[in-house]
């Protein structure tokens, strides 16, 4: 089944989201975090945390990938949360055990830092649960470019990275096809020691690696044969043009930025 | 019932945009002894199916059967079962791994915790079923034997389980006209001699439909068609319309037949199809 391993959170949709050109998603989440971290009041922070959940509903993703998102780094936000209501002081003192004291100040810090953290994660898990990571990419590739003047050979990083890609779902199905093939024969991948277990994961290296090296000089042939020529221009077939609903969204943003900054919410 | 299954379903990724379901309700039985072939077009399960059958995959809902028993999923029964049920993968050449032809077969054996004199029986007694020398390439590398033969070391590292049922995969793909024909004889023979239960998943019948004792036929993860081989072969056109076609001397047959000539259609070797079509001309079988 090519379908039962996906890479990275992608979840195909037609939303406008979804549509919007994946450079311009890059570059807008880039300024929003600019816009976060340049927010000083409550009410801007609160107005922002909504819009990004307006997005979200618009974008049409079931809510649960995105707590499935927050999930890993909760422990960072109740770290942070303790740090700030024990070390930050000033306002009124809300709670005294011993010599350790809670301040309101601490509260309305730790909490700010908290909704600006869960923001921002909310704002990138649009990102990619909304675009292929192939785009990702190839949008990334686009922002590399200018180290081309270093003598970097960017067009040829960005290749490598969407090979890469494309290639752990594939690398993950054969590995799971050739784990059931050997335990099939008996293999047994879980119980004993550590020594046993990375013992017994040879029958399943081994052959990982050679489909791996056959895969590698098949594709090099294939794409010389397509005529792939290191450091030739290249054409794509998709290329990522700027569309009306992206002219929008870059001035829904900058607006955005704008009123932040004019009123420094 | 000595193994099959009732109103098996798999999903694929159940619980995300991604679920594919791929059985749907499948119930089959087999006895012992019994030569199957699960026949469909890609896609169609047939993989999925047989990967239950040892336990390697996990209903969604449904049940699998073994000696009249529902297949316990306690991690011990598991690999008691996949002793005594020996599942050949696609492309089986593609896991080897260690350097030389008998270390391949004796992985299974090893597995088992066997003592080296034992596994050197049954590396020897394996290679021998598939019909190779063990002698001549035991010492050899995998990789540098045929296509053929590495299929056959293959199935013998399978076989050296002992098991009672031997699973097949699409065995034959990739395979010449001759490997194919060698591959299969020894099946029916292993299976003729050793009373050994196979089931072979395929997506075409040639060669193997005069072999089959039962016939299961899988279209989009259901049950289309199952039943006794000769019974299940009479029906052409649906098969036709399952895009499946009959062996292609059996459609020489028809063809003939449908043109008034009076031969069998129910002749699914080219042997038989040779002696018919002889005796049609009226000559002696040469």
């Amino acid at each position: 089944m090519s379908s039962s391993i996906t890479l990275g959170q992608y979840l195909p949709g037609t939303s406008p989201i979804h549509q919007l050109n994946p450079r311009l998603k890059i570059f807008t989440l880039f300024l929003m975090l600019v816009l976060l971290f340049s927010l000083k009041t409550f009410g801007g922070l609160i107005g922002l945390f909504f819009i990004a959940i307006t997005l979200i509903a618009s974008a049409k993703v079931p809510f649960r990938y995105f707590l499935r998102g927050l999930r890993p780094i909760l422990y960072i936000f109740i770290f942070t949360l303790v740090i700030y209501l024990f070390f930050t002081k000033g306002g009124i003192v809300l709670l005294r055990i011993g010599f350790i004291t809670v301040e309101s100040e601490g509260v309305r810090e730790g909490f700010f830092v908290i909704i600006r953290l869960i923001t921002l994660v909310l704002f990138s898990l649009l990102v990619t649960l909304t675009t292929t990571p192939l785009s990702l990419t190839n949008a990334m590739g686009h922002f590399l470019k200018p180290l081309r003047y270093i003598g970097l050979p960017t067009e040829e990083v960005a290749m490598i990275m969407a090979i890469a890609l494309r290639f752990i779902p594939t690398l993950m199905e054969e590995s799971q096809r050739l784990m059931r093939a050997q335990v099939s024969r008996g293999a047994d991948f879980e119980s004993g020691s550590i020594f046993r277990k990375a013992k017994s994961l040879v029958p399943l290296i081994v052959p990982l690696f050679i489909s791996a090296f056959r895969r590698a000089d098949e594709l090099a042939l294939a794409m010389e044969a397509r005529g792939y020529r290191i450091g030739a221009k290249r054409t794509r077939m998709y290329e990522d043009v700027i569309a009306p609903g992206d002219w929008v969204a870059i001035a829904f943003v900058l607006a955005l930025l704008a009123t932040v900054l004019a009123f420094s919410l | 019932m000595f193994i099959g299954t009732e109103k098996l379903t798999h999903t694929y990724m159940p619980g995300t945009p991604f679920a594919t379901e791929a059985l749907d309700e499948v119930s089959f039985s087999l006895k012992r002894g019994e030569f199957a072939l699960i026949i469909g077009p890609s896609g169609s399960g047939k993989s999925t199916l047989v990967q239950h059958l040892n336990g390697l995959l996990r209903p969604t809902s449904g049940r699998v059967f073994f000696e009249g028993q529902e297949i316990s999923s306690d991690k011990r029964g598991l690999l008691h079962l996949r002793r005594r049920i020996g599942l050949v993968f696609q492309m089986p050449e593609e896991q080897f791994f260690s350097e030389s032809v008998y270390a391949e077969v004796a992985f299974a054996p090893h597995n088992l915790g066997l003592d080296e004199s034992e596994i050197k029986n049954r590396v020897k007694d394996a290679l021998g079923k598939v019909g190779l020398n063990a002698e001549q390439l035991q010492d050899r590398h995998p990789f540098q034997l045929s296509a053929g033969q590495k299929r056959l070391v293959a199935v013998a590292a399978v076989l050296s389980l002992n098991p009672e049922v031997l699973i097949l995969d699409e065995p034959t793909a990739g395979l010449d006209p001759a490997g194919r024909r060698n591959l299969f004889d020894l099946l029916a023979m292993l299976n003729r001699d050793s009373g050994l239960t196979v089931i072979i998943s395929t997506h075409h019948l040639d060669e193997v439909a005069a072999l089959a004792d039962r016939i299961i036929v899988l279209q989009h993860g259901r049950l289309v068609l199952e039943g006794v081989a000769k019974e299940i072969l009479t029906r052409r056109q649906q098969l036709d319309d399952l895009g499946l076609a009959l062996p292609a001397v059996t459609e020489i047959l028809h063809g003939l037949a449908e043109r008034g000539l009076p031969v069998r259609t129910d002749i699914f070797t080219l042997a038989g199809a040779r002696a018919e079509i002889n005796k049609l001309k009226g000559r002696r079988e040469l």
